[in-house]
């Protein structure tokens, strides 16, 4: 078992103090390997507490260039990052962060055909992805490989955050079988978000991920959590495990992956599932 | 309770709630079923709002997130709704 340095000691104190963490828990985070789909609004946030908590390994996919428009709420770009790839943006700020933690850049868009090699390297995924499509096939794979999820999804105000841990509580479909028809729910780009609304969902993404690494507490398994940001309310609602799921159900129909551009009936019409997020 | 005048409240989120513009509606379908109370509201507001939580086959769509008073509705055809229930409509979020 690798040992501390004295400077990784004080890095980690708040830490390592803590008894649910421990030094144990702390070597536990530093051989994670952990997958954020998108360096948007809810990947950045999330991105820099894993990055500081001492998440061993993060892969970033990111397919985008970085716009201004992001920085209203993609903390991992700033200003002089503007027209770079987000990928070596994320990367840049993380190591900057922490130099313990080793990133890897996959400047791609997801398919069906890249994302099983992709999630294999990795023992859990963060869904920070802008569109249904991904959304869909982000879902199926981590259920096809057994590997935890996080998601959450946010619009204007409102977020919505759930973890995904197949064999243990419902998946995205479980939830939302099919996808709303194209057009029905706006695109941040549409209709606009609060930047800490991202902020906040991000930040939750990231202490379930934290949990699930280290095996404490109760992730939001078979939660769905609500989040106003005008209200400021939380609102918690059950969902279950449906066993006629074509994916996690008792006899799945979907055993590899399809196309999901077609399963959102965004085939042939021009979209921002072309992006990862935005 | 069979009084079909009766009250139940009817909570949006999303895109929805933008489309109605209230997050709460309350309509007069105590007694019926969870389907009839969202035929009642999509009567009331007609379209875009019918699109929202109906298929073109008349069917609530799977695409939405179905709760009575904060549990998930197994099946809307059956499942009744009282005076006082809150129905609430989740409709999923892309952005990220």
């Amino acid at each position: 078992m690798t040992t501390f340095s004295e400077e990784q000691i004080e890095r980690y104190s708040r830490h390592i103090i803590l008894p649910e963490v421990g030094g144990i828990g702390q070597r536990k985070l530093l051989a994670a390997r952990v997958l954020i789909v998108g360096a948007g609004g809810l990947g950045s946030p999330a991105a820099l507490y894993l990055a500081a908590a001492g998440v061993g390994a993060i892969g970033i996919v990111d397919c985008d260039a970085v716009e201004i428009s992001n920085l209203q709420r993609q903390v991992l770009h700033a200003t002089p990052d503007l027209g770079r790839r987000k990928c070596a943006s994320a990367r840049e700020t993380i190591e900057r962060l922490n130099p313990d933690v080793h990133v890897t850049t996959h400047d791609l868009r997801l398919t069906s055909h890249n994302i099983l090699d992709l999630v294999a390297q990795y023992d859990i995924v963060m869904d920070g992805s802008d569109n249904f499509p991904t959304r869909y096939l982000v879902n199926d794979a981590c259920v096809m490989t057994g590997k935890p999820l996080s998601h959450a999804g946010i619009l204007r105000f409102e977020g919505q955050v759930t973890t995904i841990v197949p064999g243990r509580g419902p998946c995205y479909r479980c939830l939302y079988p099919d996808p709303p028809p194209p057009g029905m729910v706006p695109s941040c780009q549409e209709a606009g978000v609060l930047g800490a609304t991202a902020g906040l969902m991000g930040v939750i993404q990231a202490a379930e991920v934290l949990k699930l690494i280290l095996n404490i507490g109760d992730p939001l398994i078979g939660r769905l959590l609500l989040y106003n940001a005008l209200e400021m309310t939380f609102r918690e609602v059950k969902v279950r495990r449906d066993p006629h799921c074509p994916v996690c159900g008792d006899n799945p129909t979907v055993t590899a992956l399809i196309d999901y551009e077609e399963f959102c009936g965004l085939r042939g019409h021009t979209s921002d599932s072309e992006d990862t997020t935005s | 309770m069979s009084d079909k005048d009766a009250l139940v409240f009817l909570r949006l989120f999303g895109a929805l709630r933008d489309a109605v513009g209230h997050k709460e509606v309350q309509l007069p379908c105590a007694g019926g079923t969870v389907n009839e109370a969202l035929l009642c509201f999509a009567e009331q507001h007609g379209n875009p709002v019918r699109s929202f939580i109906f298929d073109g086959e008349g069917k609530p769509r799977r695409s939405m997130i179905l709760l009575l008073n904060g549990d998930p509705v197994g099946d809307s055809q059956i499942t009744r709704v009282e005076e006082g229930d809150v129905v609430s409509l989740l409709l999923p979020l892309a952005g990220g």
